[in-house]
């Protein structure tokens, strides 16, 4: 009955904000930008226009995969992933600030409930509001794929869940921050601030770890060339690969090295990205892009020795390698840990 | 653990950090059924006793009962109702919903709380704003709404801190009336107000909070028992006996007399005695053949016991206000 009251209540809350229905119907106006856009034999059509492309038309990937792409690079990566995310920062950053303030706080904790139990309803109430837009969303761009694309894609509202809960752990640092300060504008702007840094480590074990393979195929790509330039003996090669050989060898240490750190730190924290990414993987099929090759994959350092191709394909195995599991069990651990703090403050303040 | 007391409270002691010592060991006890003051200057600990009763702040000691449930059992504050000073309704739900909101919380079902809404609303004459947005109040208004949301689970006591905050003076009327009601219902009503006046018209019983202790607590009567005195006005001076005391006794036994310039005449001051033990004394003033022009039991009011209390009878200074550091 209070968990249900509480919810009723922040809906209202969120209805009475004129910024949830401004970023509801920035949502839907999204979609129906998605919705105006087509692909046929030419290129992309766009309100009857067509923007004539030899990489995007219907020879080279079909509506629904078209479709499913926008959705996944643009919707989930750029309007989910940051712009909505904000937009629902902005609007929830307050919820525990007011939760707390004087006169407030009061009236809820003279009543029959747990402080802790209190807490963390009020912290779920703020994840309704993702929750809500990306519901909107989804169910929004499962239609325009339906119709316009031709495919009844279910797998679409795996974003629902995964989305809120991406969001969830940037929301338990504004819970925290919030419950801390007892500023919206200290939660808002320390939890962006927080996933800045989170995003640059991501980046950096990314990069890292790409470089590091780069540097493992090279080492492999010489070694293997080594062996085979002893007959006929070609000196002169056998030289530079010795040498390029030792010099990549000490690189490894430095690349093992800085990818541990960053490894490690990414490990603590949140993988907001990784998560998204992983997703996009479940709802775009790679080959369904009429190129085997598949998406480019994301690594920057290129091996200098071992085949190019080879490189991609290893580095989109190692990005799929990680399960779902890993990453959203270490990134709920986090969220875990952050609340637990936030409740625990929560439950021995005095107000 | 008497079944008498609604609120009995023993040795309650909070210290804010380290130095800010806002309770040192406060005694309170209120029976069930009465209307009940806590008084004392800004700062004296009677809002952090309150929220130490309600679970809001924690104690460093208490021991002591709500409604004969040990302190800090959550189940009691099911039963109690309560409007904290300044309180911040949320702007965005109407008044009705406020109070539905304020039932659901306590546990009270839904159709109950529905028509309890209903009933309180038209109680504390909000009926007709009941489906406006709180945003839309006034700050009296605020305060009806606020009361009302305390009494929507039926609670056997109601907390009221400054509930006439920014109330009308027609409004203070009909809250007074409704708190008395509400003792009228079998209701316990603890009543935080600096309006002497007005606790003084409503509670039996009081106690006056100084920096985190209670200084005094009992009825006004018992409080004010040792100031009561008869005071007699009469033309000229003061007759001769008046100064020696042995005469007093034996006229009025137990009471000591003073006198002071009353316009024209004299004011006699008898101490510790009603009417009736001052009969022989007007007799004699009679026999004397003295104009009596007044004659009146006198006690000390709510705001001159407040005042005793807060000031400090060796220096005759008024106590600092707030706590203890």
């Amino acid at each position: 009955m209070q968990t249900r009251a509480i919810f009723i209540a922040a809906y209202r809350e969120l209805s009475a904000r004129k910024l949830f229905w401004l970023a509801l119907g920035t949502t839907l106006l999204v979609v129906g930008l998605f919705a105006s856009l087509g692909i046929n034999e030419d290129g992309v059509s766009w309100f009857g226009w067509t923007g004539d492309s030899p990489f995007f038309n219907s020879s080279v990937m079909s509506p629904e995969t078209f479709y499913k792409l926008l959705f996944a690079n643009f919707g989930i990566d750029w309007w989910l992933g940051l712009l909505a995310t904000i937009l629902a920062l902005v609007t929830t950053c307050g919820i525990v600030p007011d939760l707390v303030a004087p006169g407030s706080v009061d009236l809820l904790l003279a009543k029959p409930i747990s402080r802790a139990r209190l807490f963390l309803t009020k912290y779920a109430t703020g994840l309704l509001f993702a929750a809500v837009q990306v519901s909107a969303f989804t169910t929004a761009t499962f239609f325009v794929i339906g119709i316009r694309g031709g495919a009844w894609e279910w797998s679409l509202f795996l974003a629902v869940p995964i989305v809120t809960v991406t969001y969830s752990f940037l929301f338990s640092i504004c819970a925290l921050v919030g419950m801390i300060t007892r500023s919206s504008l200290a939660a808002l702007i320390i939890t962006l601030m927080a996933w800045a840094a989170i995003s640059t480590v991501a980046m950096g074990e990314s990069l890292t770890r790409h470089g590091l393979l780069a540097n493992t195929m090279d080492i492999a790509a010489c070694t293997e060339e080594l062996a085979n330039t002893d007959e006929p003996p070609d000196e002169d090669r056998k030289e530079e690969l010795e040498a390029r050989s030792e010099t990549l060898r000490e690189q490894r240490d430095t690349w093992l090295s800085v990818h541990g750190w960053f490894y490690g730190f990414y490990l603590c924290l949140p993988k907001t990205g990784e998560t998204l990414d992983a997703l996009n993987r479940v709802i775009v099929d790679a080959n369904a892009f009429g190129n085997e090759d598949g998406p480019r994959p994301r690594g920057v350092f290129a091996p200098r020795i071992a085949d190019r191709r080879e490189y991609r394909t290893a580095v989109e195995t190692d990005d799929a390698s990680r399960s779902m599991a890993w990453i959203v069990g270490t990134s709920l651990i986090f969220e875990a840990i952050i609340l637990a703090i936030a409740t625990r403050l929560f439950v021995r303040r005095d107000y | 653990m008497d079944p008498a007391l609604a609120i009995s409270l023993e040795e309650v002691r909070k210290t804010y950090g380290r130095r800010v010592k806002a309770l040192l060991g406060v005694d309170l006890h209120v029976r069930a059924g009465e209307i009940f003051g806590l008084l004392g200057p800004n700062g004296a600990g009677k809002s952090t006793l309150v929220k130490v009763m309600l679970t809001i702040v924690r104690a460093d000691a208490a021991k002591g009962t709500l409604l004969g449930r040990p302190l800090g059992d959550l189940e009691t504050l099911g039963s109690i109702g309560y409007l904290p000073e300044h309180h911040r309704l949320p702007p965005y739900l109407s008044g009705r919903q406020v109070i539905e909101f304020s039932g659901a919380m306590s546990k009270v079902p839904r159709r109950a709380r529905k028509a309890r809404a209903h009933e309180l609303l038209d109680r504390v004459g909000m009926a007709s704003w009941g489906d406006r947005p709180l945003a839309t109040y006034s700050k009296g208004m605020k305060q009806r709404v606020g009361l009302a949301a305390a009494l929507v689970n039926d609670p056997k006591l109601v907390v009221l801190d400054e509930p006439t905050d920014g109330v009308d003076p027609v409004g203070r009327k009909e809250f007074r009336d409704l708190i008395v009601q509400l003792r009228g219902e079998g209701r316990t009503v603890m009543l935080n107000s600096h309006l002497l006046a007005e606790v003084e018209m409503v509670c039996a019983r009081v106690a006056i909070m100084v920096q985190g202790r209670v200084a005094a607590q009992g009825t006004i009567d018992e409080l004010t028992a040792s100031s009561r005195r008869y005071e007699i006005v009469i033309e000229g001076g003061p007759p001769a006996w008046c100064d020696a005391h042995t005469r007093v006794e034996a006229l009025a036994p137990g009471s000591l007399a003073s006198s002071g310039i009353a316009g024209a005449g004299t004011r006699l001051s008898f101490l510790g005695i009603d009417a009736a033990a001052a009969q022989p004394i007007l007799d004699k003033l009679r026999v004397e053949g003295r104009t009596i022009v007044g004659a009146q039991s006198v006690r000390e009011s709510l705001e001159d016991l407040f005042m005793r209390a807060v000031t400090d009878p060796t220096t005759g200074l008024i106590l600092k206000p707030g706590a203890v550091s």
